[in-house]
């Protein structure tokens, strides 16, 4: 018998990888665990990737809310049923069964060979990166793994597929049964949910083609064909538009914290099918389902949903269920409305049957222990770990989106940082630096030991909030530390009462004439005095003390 | 001579000849259905359907097969090619006759399949030309085909 054993050692059928257990009525309770309440609703979407929210920051958030009502009155007295299947391909250097490389945009058909061309008389080798990475993610998703899974040919005639077959798996994928904690965003009412992983499979991709509109003929590009994916099918436990964004985004935040996929749903690394269906609250047979692709951002796929979601209760409502067909949609940005594409007659035949070429997949324990040490802390992980140092929700989800911000914010607090002040500063300054720039929070020439200094050094009176910000956009773009910038522009804040009351002396003195209108009852003129001192100072006067000296000043002439 | 542990991985391979029937469906089209059945290890892993033992095959439906494989065929040539095919099923069908109730089930036949796996380390194929010669209709850089739009 032909296997490909990972790692030799002992083989036990399957092995129980749940981190917690299970609530035994977990398919009727996807809303579970606390449904945290949020007040604050100030901030605007922050999300960088979570959310692509195209609109104006102030709009964005209002018309969310609008449309979250709208939602919840429309769907009354009906539920949506929304299950999704992704597709995630692997960042592997070469493909799943040739050792051609792949990179996203080469030249059409160049790295291509006789295997991914499908020619006659070639046999595939499987990627070992393949299934390493199907069981980080299979673990990472609270799977059971398959310690002895398998290949089969998934049969269909397309010119994308050049051998007349996909290499998939059918009934015994590499993992299932698992499931995946979100956190929703706060500006959409936040809450936690859990959603149930139905099974997580290895395929090859297929290649690209393109159809003109006018020509005859189509053009195959072969270089994505043979590229590893995993398929990870949900159970139908996500009820509207936004829990499936949320639990694509989720996805998509595991993949790169694992480094398996860089999840770019742009380049069609990151895929999802949306499965929706709609019944009147109380039934218990699931409607007429329709299929959704074509959406390339979270936000497309909430809106997307909300969208087919309305679509099908108003038919509902007119007494035209019948019109409800099991179709494929595309959703389309232009019109913000769904679109058939096609309509399946009966169901595909596949004509699945076990690859030939391919030996078994068998997993050791050795092997997934391995792996299992070696995986990074997770996205729900470390939201728990960070609302558990008392940040808001709204920083929490914030810092926990990209692994590499959460390993800066992390780096600060390992030097002592401020929890709050070292939150509040990447989320502000810094973030609103790396959005402008478009740059990645490791191309930044700050590092997390020069934030916390900083921190300090606002915390401790050195410089003040004001200079603060000053230095952290020159550490951010030209790099350097905190105490040499401080050094060699002269910023330590003045703190000593006498130099203070010198500068104020002097600015009074300068001043006779709003002086006189001063001391003649308009006060306001502190403000100005204030602002005179603070720049006689280069910004560096404490402007608490500044204050407090020129207003004595002020008042009681000397 | 047909070993044993080969017969238990044929028997998948005729799968297209119960066409009619219903084979394990696919998963996704399973969905959203939730099947509660506890399946047997060694259910799960095998393709055949409930019955492997059943004596008779069901003949096979010639127009469909034709449609699966992209080729056309007149009424005349299926009615031709109807008992040829029969023919062939009923060989494999005395398979059907072997008793396997006390046989582990395998994957596939013993073959000689290299079980080595391959590092993730690249090598560009280094004839391009010649699998590019070999299209049959080329423009550079694509491949042309006819135009084809979503057929399943």
């Amino acid at each position: 018998m032909a296997l490909i054993v990972f790692r030799g050692g002992f083989r036990t059928n399957h092995l129980l990888l749940r981190r917690t257990f299970l609530f035994s009525a977990r398919r009727d309770s996807s809303l579970l665990c606390t449904i945290q309440q949020h007040h604050q609703r100030s901030r605007y979407n922050v999300r960088a990737e979570s959310l692509q929210a195209t609109e104006s920051k102030t709009s964005s958030k209002s018309i969310q809310m609008a449309t979250k009502e709208l939602v919840e009155k429309k769907t009354r007295g009906y539920e949506a049923i929304i299950g999704i299947e992704t597709h995630v391909q692997l960042s592997t250097i070469t493909k799943a069964f040739c050792s051609c490389p792949y990179t996203y945009g080469s030249q059409p058909n160049t790295t291509i060979c006789p295997i991914c061309m499908g020619l006659p008389g070639t046999l595939p080798v499987l990627n070992s990166k393949v299934v390493e990475f199907a069981v980080r993610l299979g673990l990472a998703l609270n799977c059971e793994l398959s310690v002895a899974s398998k290949f089969d040919r998934k049969q269909y005639f397309y010119p994308d597929l050049p051998k007349g077959y996909q290499i998939s798996q059918f009934d015994i994928p590499i993992a299932r049964k698992g499931y995946v904690d979100v956190d929703l965003p706060v500006e959409f009412g936040g809450g936690h949910r859990r959603f149930g992983i139905t099974r997580v499979h290895m395929e090859e991709d297929a290649g690209k083609l393109l159809h003109s509109e006018s020509e005859s003929y189509s053009q195959v590009d072969l270089n994505r064909a043979g590229v590893p994916l995993l398929e990870i099918v949900s159970e139908p436990d996500m009820r509207s538009g936004i829990e499936a964004a949320e639990y694509a985004a989720e996805l998509q935040r595991l993949v790169r914290y694992l480094g398996v996929s860089n999840g770019n749903m742009q380049e069609g690394s990151l895929r999802c099918d949306v499965n929706v269906s709609v019944r009147p609250i109380g039934q218990l047979e699931f409607g007429t389902k329709v299929e959704i692709k074509n959406m390339n951002s979270f936000s497309a796929m909430n809106r997307a949903i909300d969208y087919e979601i309305s679509r099908q209760i108003q038919l509902h409502n007119k007494g035209q269920v019948d019109q409800i067909v099991q179709e494929t949609r595309l959703w389309d940005e232009g019109t913000q409305k769904t679109f058939t594409m096609r309509k399946k007659e009966g169901l595909a035949d596949y004509r699945y049957f076990p690859e030939p070429d391919l030996p078994e997949v068998v997993l050791t324990k050795d092997f997934i222990d391995q792996i299992r040490q070696s995986l990074p802390e997770l996205p729900e992980e470390k939201r728990r770990r960070y609302e558990n140092l008392g940040l808001s929700m709204q920083d929490v989800l914030f810092l926990a989106n990209d692994s590499s911000v959460a390993d800066f914010f992390d780096a600060t607090l390992e030097n002592g940082a401020d929890v709050k002040l070292a939150a509040n500063w990447i989320m502000g300054d810094i973030a609103a630096y790396m959005k402008n720039e478009k740059l990645s929070i490791n191309e930044l020439k700050l590092t997390p030991q020069e934030l916390s200094e900083l921190i300090a050094s606002i915390k401790n009176g050195t410089i003040s909030g004001k200079i603060g910000k000053e230095i952290l956009t020159e550490l951010i773009s030209k790099g350097g530390t905190v105490k040499q910038l401080i050094e060699e522009k002269d910023l330590v804040q003045i703190v000593d009462p006498a130099a203070i009351e010198a500068l104020v002396d002097k600015v009074i003195a300068a001043n006779p004439k709003q002086l006189q209108q001063y001391r003649a009852g308009k006060t306001k003129l502190q403000g100005f005095f204030a602002g005179q001192v603070m720049k006689e100072s280069k910004g560096k006067a404490n402007p608490v003390l500044l204050n407090k000296i020129l207003a004595e000043k002020l008042n009681c002439p000397s | 001579m047909v070993s044993y542990a080969g017969v238990g991985s044929l028997l998948p391979r005729l799968g297209w000849m119960r066409m009619r029937r219903p084979p394990n469906p696919n998963p996704r089209s399973r969905w959203p259905t939730r099947t509660t059945t506890t399946t047997t290890r060694r259910r799960s892993r095998s393709f055949s359907s409930s019955s492997p033992l059943r004596a008779a095959l069901d003949s096979p439906d010639v127009s469909l097969l034709a449609d699966a494989a992209r080729i056309s065929l007149s009424p005349n040539e299926v009615r031709e090619f109807e008992p040829k095919i029969m023919q062939v099923i009923d060989w494999f069908g005395q398979l059907q006759a072997v008793d396997l109730e006390s046989i582990e089930p395998s994957l596939r036949a013993n073959t000689e399949v290299d079980a080595r796996t391959r590092e993730d380390a690249p090598e560009a194929f280094d004839n391009r030309e010649a699998i590019i010669a070999a299209v049959p209709s080329y423009e550079d850089p694509y491949i042309k085909v006819p135009r084809v739009l979503n057929k399943e």
